[in-house]
Formats: C-alpha cells, structure tokens, sequence
C-alpha cells in the first residue's frame, strides 16, 4: 500500500501531468498526419527523455504511442487515408460512414473503444503480467508461423471484392516484402542494384502511397463528390454509449484478441486491428453491411488495436523483449532512466511500477475529452474544398514519408505506391490486403525459414507442439471451411440457410 | 485506368512468373536447406494462379459493382494524364527540394495541385504561401526533420 | 542552416551548389562557427542512436553549437554510412560509424570502406556473449565447448542476430578458433537479438552469441545464463562473467562497435578541435553514467587508434565471412 501512495506521489509530481499533457496532444497531431506512425511519434520523443525524469520520460512515450494510434483512424475516416498501419485494415469502413453523414459517429466509436481497449489491457498488465510473459514465451518460431499465416488469411475478410483478386493482391505485397536482405538468408533480392532497397521497401511510405497518393490521384481523374450531408450530431459519447451496449461481444472479443497479440513480441497493434476486423466481420450477423459504413468492426478493431499497445508491455517490462516497435524503442528509454527491465522492477520498484500503471489509466482518460476536441476540429476538413485539402496533403505525404529515414528515396517509394495504389483500386484490388502482405510477408518467411533451419528440415514439428497443433488445426479449419461451404452448396442441393438469418 | 480482367490477370502470370524464375537464380546459402530462393517462387507461383484464375473470371461473382462516377465529362486521355500530376510533382520534390530549398519547392507543388483541380487563383496562392510555412515549422522546428533550406533560408 | 541532406554523389554535388548561397560567405573564423550535422545510420531509438545523442549533446555543450543529430536510415546501413563518406569534408556534416562499415564491403553490397573516413574516436565496444537457457547442462563455456566439439555438424543451433550479422560472424569467428569448421554449428537468423534471446528462453535454441546489454533483462530475470565474454578483460558493469580466454585458453575476440568519423580529408583545424572534445566527452561523468546504464561497453581509441582498430577489425572480420562463406569471392 505504501508503494501505491508513493506511486500516486510520483505521478503528481509537477513534470509528470505537463509531461503527459503535451505528448498527449503531441501524439494527436503526429498521428493524425499521414505518413507519421505511431513508432515514428515515439522515435522522435526520445531526444526529449533525455532531459525529463525518469516517470515522466516513460509517461511521454506511453501517452503519445496511445494518442497516436487513435489519431491515426482521424484521416482515414475523413480522407480514406489511414494514418498508421493499424488504421488500414477499417479505413475503408470508416470513411464509408463518412459518405453517410457519420463522420462523428465513426470517429467517435475509435475514440471511445480506443480508450477502453486501453484501459483493458492495462488492466490486464496488472492483474496478469506474469502469465501473459509466460505464454509469449511459450511461442516459438513454429507458433509464430502459424500465427502469421492465421494473418494473412485475413486478407479475403476485409475487403468486398473477389477472394482472388485479395488473395492476388496479398502476395504481391508478400512479393514487395521479399524486397532487401532483410531475409533469413542476408541475400539481397530484388534490389536491382539500388543501394537504397537493401533494408527493403518500408511500411510508411508504402502506405502512404497506396492510400494517401492514391486518394490524390483519384481526386484529380475524377468530379469533385456532392458536398456530404451535415447532419445534426448530438453529443458523441452519447451515440458511443449504445454501440457498447449493442456491441458488447465484438468489443470483448476485441480488447481479448488485442492483448493476446499485443503480448506476442513481433506482432503488435496492426496485426492485431487486422485480426480483430476480420474477426468481426466472420462472426457478425450482419456481415453483409461490413463495408458500406457499418460500425460494429470499428467497435472490435479499435478496442483491439489500442488494447495491444497496453499488453505489448508486458514481455518488455519482465523480459526486456519489444511486443511491437513501439515498446522497442521504450526498453532504451527504460534502460537510460534506470528502470532496467526484469521481474525485479515488479518487486524492487514497484512504486515505479504502479506509477507506470496509473500512467497508461490516465493516459486513456484524457485521451477521451482531448479526443472529441481533436475530432470536432479534424471534422472541419469535410467542409473544406477538396482544391484546398488535396495540396496540403500530397506535400504532407511527401514530408511525412522522407522524415522516415531522412532519405529523398522513400519519396520516389511513395509516388510509384500512389500509381501502384490507383491501379489496383480501379481495377478491384483491395489496396489494404497488399498492405498487410507487406506487413506480414517478414514475420512469415523469418518464422517459417528459421524453423525449418532448427527442425533440420522437418515438418513434424510445426504440428507437433501443442500450441502449434491448435494453431494449425485452426489455419487448415479456415482454411477449408469457405471451400466445404462451397461444395455443399453446389452439390448437397442448396439447403443451406439464406446468408441473412432471421434474429 | 480501368483495365479488363484479362489484361490485370495477365499482368500477375507474367510478373509471378518472373519473380518465381528471378527467385530460383538466387544463390543458395550456406547451412540453409531452405534458401532465399524458397519464398519469392512460392509467391510466384501463387501469383500466376491468381493471375489465371482472374484472367478466366473465376471468382467475379462475389465482387460488389462499385457505384463509380462516370469518369470526367473532358476526354479519357486527358484524364489518364492528370492522373499522372501528384507522382510528377511527387517527383519534383525529389528532384528540387535540395536545390531550390523546402518553402519554394512546397510552394510550386501545392499551387500547381490546387489549381489543377480547380481552385480559383484567389485560394491558390495564399494556400501555396501559408501551407509550406506552416508545414515547415511543424516538421523542422517540432519534430527536427532536416529539411533543406536551399535558396530561401527561414529566419527560424 | 546547411542543404546538405542528400544521398549520394549527384546528392553532394547538388548541396555544393545550394550551400554557399545559404550561408553567410563571411571567412570562418574558427571551427565550429555553425551547427554541426551529425549523421546516423540507424534508425531512432535504437542504440547507436542513443550513443550519438548524448555525444552530440556533451559536443553541444563543449562547443557551444549545435550538433543535430539525424538518422539517415536504410539499405541495412548503408545509405547512412554512405551520407558520411560522401559529405563535403568541411567538419560540419559528421557521423557515427559502426562495425558493419567493415562487413558490408566484402559482401559486396557497398563500395565503401573504413578507407574513405577520418576517424576521429572510438567510443563503445560491445563483445559478443555467450548465453544459454537457464536450464541448460552447461556449467561454464569450457562444457559448452567441448559438448559443441563432441557434436555432430549442424547438431547444435545458435542464434543472435540475421545471417552475416556481428553475432553470426563471433560465432564463426570463435568456432574456427577452436579448430572446428565455421559452420559447425548452425546459424539459425534471427531478426535481431530480441527474438534470439525470447527463443533461447523458450527452449528453441542451444545458444547465443548476441552481446551481454542485449541479454540482459532475460540474464535478470533468470531465464538465460551468461557464460563467458569473447573479450580481452571483463565488462566494468558484469564483472562476474569470465572472458572466453580465462576459462578456455581459446583467445577470441570481436565486438561490435561504434565510433565517431567523418569523410576522408577533414581538415586539420576540425581534426585538432574534435579530437581532444572527444576525448574529453568520453571521460566525462554523463558519458560514463549513460555507458553504464545502458551496460554498453567502455572502450575508447582516439583517431590514430581507431584507425588501427578499423583495419585490425576489417581484417578479422574478412576472416571470418570468408570461412563462414558470406564474403564474396
């Protein structure tokens, strides 16, 4: 208890509140500009721990990281151009309420749910950090396999276009990923002999082209849309309020899925928002609404993504093991300010710890009021001419991508994206399934590779572990069972129950 | 931009079948029964299925006919070139912004983009003049993106 | 205020013409008179990042100008450590370099070598460790060594980082030390150190040769022991490892290490002035305190010594690609 009181003390030191103040709002604007992610965000404060206390250097990289995984849903809702990687996999969803009038309503629901993922999974770091760290070091590079490929199949889920054309646009990021040699081998592959493309083509400014560059382009072949209706919106927590209620099953699934992958070192927020809207889509009783502007995806998505910001602390703080990026960069921080990592900081400064605690509780309470003011303003754009917006973001696609890596080559990555993106998008390609091929295309080949190396080329043991196995049995499960659906369709004499059932 | 199935799935058999042959030329490496060859020909071969299988039209059914806008009033050709305006200016930026500086390359950009798509002069040049500036500021002084400052130095 | 941020020849040439219309064209009095760029090649956040932060930041208050530190990140390091090859030698564009400036040449993948510098210090070595799950039967590094030499080809798994990376080459570096082939115990890529520590821990590997920071929270936390250093004498802040030599008599030794540089031909005046800054920034207080808690190793070499270091370490580390079958014939 004494250890509570001093945490609360540590917290209300002075520097603390200013310290989470200004990277929450810091964290809003950087997520919310195309092309800045939410590890970018986080890289950039690192210089500014240096000069804090220990408390408050690690309560401005654990605010801003929340903030900016929010922010990212704001431009692509409004713009249909996803602000981080985890924003992609429900931006179309978002931005088709939009089309409705619902611009509100939909960034509200990643607000509110963003905020309760959060505290969720911080509630879970609490109560369970040390069987979480026990499962993800259960995982070895089988299970990882498996669970990247569980990924993958995500692809066919979130889109409304032929399984084909996703799956077809899945490998070629798959095929985008095996740029570099960033591969289990160390071999440059197809470089062309372009020094720039040995570390590989970077998420950020393949993002960024696919949606943002794309969305450009699209704006200029095609006539300016009717204005969007301005509909009278009340207050927005109110309309959040009765999608908990409506939507209390996806918004659990959610927040569950979320720190399971969030724990996983490796996978992290994107995975996670992908898995979670797939998962919604599959088990909703209204799938066919999935992609015309419906909110129950956003509600497990967005508690999903946030939740895994949260867990991914756990194998960092007991292991020292980065869940995501994000928490990588947080382990320096931690080390520079004498909070070594390890079971010990559990026992030893577990004030601090509580203080860290209190921290990430906080950090998605203020996350709420500052939110709705960043949406009221960020609503602002719809009304704006599209000859005013569209500029500002093509230069803000071209900043955001080059202050990835400081390097002119990652603006050249976002032009050929923007074409690349334009293409596909006209043609039926869902533009996000490539984005998670190269997302995942790494984690796949690095997990698949390397197990093999350690079997000596067995395949036994990627079913044999127990883990594995359900994880196998569960892909081969997915797998197969839109291909039976088919057969017994086509041959069992159509018996089957229409695709809407009655509730 | 908008190509027949036939003409996309052709695209993927051929570009599958590239990558699956550039894939076998790989080198093996040394203690790896499973080299870097491996993947780029799984994914090749995968791509010209999917290729095939789109050229052929299987699978069409399940797509939801997109409510497209007619494409502009104006000639299809013209409208493929303006396609083609945000990747050049993209690429503009590429070229100029060491030499001419930030604030003059952003500026040529935004103006060119808001008049190609209609903004009348009175919202163009002010667009062009504040955007930069702003931009500049949050990138250089917030987040110390080095960005070049060329031939028209900022005083901050 | 310079332009000078742009890769490659054509990028240099270009700045050229930009600068002069930048700045003042007054005669510079004294070096620095101007902020100093000082170039990373690794992304922020990361270690070498953080080392080249509080340098620049104790060269700050040295000199009384900036010293921006930017990542110039991609191509696995080379686009960064090109940036420094090849920025105008006039003291204001610097950089840290890391050992890999001595790898990527004899792969092939870069022109450049520790020949188009001037180095001007060394600031940190980290020696390769050995690491093993807690669990294991290995009491010290001599066990360790004598199961790997009783072990058949390929048998045995170790990991710590990508095929080719530092930790690969220690490994190899140390098994032919021992008389054994290079490859006599399998590499298994990882994607850096963290992932090789998590899958030592959960059972999937028999070894690790990634550095002593870098397994450092598993070593806490009891999940992996630490068995020997491949080190000339212990590490200040784990002075309860033993170096390879102490315990096996088999004398290796590598590391990965980061020093400061700047392109071929810097003047004598900015080389006079950073030297002894230099000097003075690694045994200051703050420099110490940041090494320690970081538990990066503490090795300096002023620029006459890093320049031996660098060729001593291009040539061991050719060695070992070479018998490892990485470098390019």
């Amino acid at each position: 208890m004494t250890e509570m009181l001093e945490a609360f003390r540590l917290v209300a030191a002075p520097d603390v509140p200013i310290a989470i103040l200004a990277s929450a709002i810091y964290g809003l604007v950087v997520g919310s500009l195309p092309g800045l992610s939410a590890t970018m965000a986080t890289a950039l404060l690192v210089p500014v721990t240096f000069y804090l206390s220990p408390i408050a250097a690690v309560a401005t990289i654990i605010t801003a990281s929340a903030m900016a995984i929010f922010s990212g849903d704001i431009p692509g809702c409004l713009l249909r151009i996803p602000g981080t990687p985890a924003s992609a996999a429900y931006t179309n969803e978002a931005y088709a309420m939009t089309r409705k009038g619902q611009a509100e309503l939909a960034l509200g629901a990643g607000l509110w749910f963003s905020a309760i993922g959060g505290i969720v999974g911080t509630l879970s770091l609490v109560l369970m950090a040390p069987l979480l760290a026990e499962m993800a070091l259960s995982f070895s590079t089988f299970e990882y396999f498996w669970l990247a490929f569980l990924g993958l199949m995500c692809a066919t889920l979130v889109a409304r276009s032929s399984p084909i054309k996703a799956i077809a646009a899945m490998l070629l990021g798959l095929l985008i990923a095996c740029i570099g040699m960033e591969n289990p081998a160390g071999t440059p592959r197809f470089t062309f002999g372009i020094p720039d493309l040995l570390g590989g083509v970077e998420i950020i400014p393949a993002l960024v082209g696919a949606f943002a560059v794309s969305e450009v382009i699209r704006a200029m072949v095609t006539p300016e849309p009717p204005p969007i209706p301005r509909r009278k919106f009340g207050s927005i927590l109110a309309g959040q309020w009765q999608l908990t209620k409506k939507y209390q099953l996806p918004m659990w699934r959610g927040n569950l899925i979320g720190i399971i992958i969030g724990v996983l070192p490796g996978a992290g927020a994107d995975m996670a928002a992908w898995v979670s809207y797939a998962m919604a889509k599959k088990f909703s009783k209204e799938q066919e609404k999935f992609g015309t502007g419906h909110p129950e995806g956003l509600v497990e998505a967005g508690a999903s993504n946030n939740a895994s910001l949260a867990s991914g602390w756990v194998p960092a703080l007991l292991f020292g093991i980065p869940g995501d990026t994000i928490t990588a960069i947080a382990i320096g921080v931690l080390y520079m300010k004498g909070l070594n990592p390890g079971p010990t900081l559990f026992t030893e400064r577990a004030d601090s710890m509580y203080a860290l605690y209190i921290i990430f509780i906080l950090a998605n309470i203020i996350m709420i009021p500052l939110g709705i003011g960043m949406i009221r303003v960020a609503t602002l754009v719809l009304r704006a001419p599209r000859s005013a917006v569209m500029p500002v973001i093509l230069l803000l696609c071209a900043v955001g991508s080059f202050a990835t890596g400081n390097n002119l080559f990652a603006v050249i990555l976002v032009a050929l994206f923007g074409c690349l993106g334009f293409v596909m998008e006209r043609n039926g390609y869902p533009v996000a399934a490539m984005v998670l091929g190269i997302v995942m295309g790494a984690m796949v080949e690095q997990n698949f590779i390397t197990s093999l190396i350690k079997s000596d080329g067995d395949v036994m043991p990627f079913i044999e572990r127990p883990v594995s196995g359900v994880l196998a049995a569960m892909t081969f499960g997915a797998l197969l069972w839109p291909a039976g659906v088919w057969v017994w369709r086509r041959f069992g004499g159509g018996r089957l129950p229409a695709a809407e059932t009655p509730r | 931009m908008q190509l027949s199935d036939r003409v996309t799935g052709a695209v993927l058999v051929v570009l599958g079948g590239v990558a699956a042959y550039a894939g076998s030329r790989l080198p093996a490496v040394p203690g790896q029964d499973v080299g870097p060859a491996a993947f780029p020909m799984l994914i090749g071969i995968g791509l010209v299925i999917c290729g095939v299988l789109i050229a052929l039209g299987i699978g069409r059914s399940f797509e939801v006919a997109e409510a497209e806008a007619p494409a502009g009033q104006g000639s299809r050709r013209l409208a493929g070139l303006r396609a083609l305006i945000p990747p050049a200016l993209l690429l503009f930026y590429v070229l100029a912004a060491d030499r001419l500086g930030f604030l003059p390359t952003a500026a040529v950009i935004v103006l060119v983009m808001a008049l190609a798509l209609g903004a009348r002069l009175r919202l163009a040049v002010p667009l062009a003049v504040v955007a930069p500036v702003l931009i500049h500021l949050a990138f250089y002084k917030l987040l110390r993106v080095p960005l070049p400052a060329g031939l028209l130095p900022v005083p901050w | 205020m310079n332009g000078i941020s742009r890769r490659g020849v054509l990028g240099s040439a270009a700045a050229l013409a930009a600068t002069p219309l930048a700045r003042p064209a007054l005669a510079q009095p004294r070096w620095p008179s101007r902020p100093v760029q000082m170039i990373c090649p690794w992304a922020a956040g990361g270690g070498t990042d953080a080392v080249l932060r509080i340098i620049a930041a104790l060269l700050e208050k040295e000199f009384g100008q900036p010293f921006n530190v930017v990542n110039r990140t991609g191509g696995s390091g080379v686009v960064g450590h090109a940036a420094i090859a090849q920025a105008q030698p006039d003291g204001y564009t610097l950089g840290i370099i890391t050992s890999e400036i001595c790898m990527l040449h004899w792969q092939g993948l870069t022109e450049i070598t520790y020949r188009n510098y001037t180095p001007l210090a060394l600031m940190n070595n980290d020696p390769p460790g050995i690491h093993v799950n807690a669990s294991a039967p290995y009491k010290d590094v001599k066990a360790l060594a004598d199961a790997i030499k009783a072990s058949r080809p390929g048998q045995l798994k170790a990991s710590g980082t990508g095929q080719g990376g530092s930790w690969h080459l220690a490994l190899a570096g140390w098994l032919v030390a021992m008389g054994l082939k290079a490859d006599h115990v399998r590499w298994v890529p990882s994607n850096g150190a963290a992932p090789a520590m998590q899958d030592l821990a959960a059972g999937g590997l028999d070894f690790t040769t990634c550095s002593v920071p870098e397994a450092r929270a598993m070593l806490d936390a009891g999940r992996t022991r630490t068995l020997a250093i491949m080190a000339p004498e212990r590490l200040s802040v784990f002075p309860n490892i033993p170096t390879l030599k102490e315990v096996t008599g088999v004398d290796y030794q590598t590391g990965s290490w980061r020093g400061i540089a700047g392109p071929a031909g810097l003047p004598a005046e900015v080389k006079a002035a950073i030297e002894p800054a230099l000097g003075k920034v690694f045994q200051s207080q703050e420099y110490k305190d940041f090494l320690n808690a970081r538990g990066f190793g503490m090795v300096y070499a002023d620029a006459a010594g890093f320049a031996r270091y660098m060729e001593q370490a291009d040539k061991s580390l050719g060695d070992a690609m070479k018998a490892a079958g990485l470098a390019k014939a």
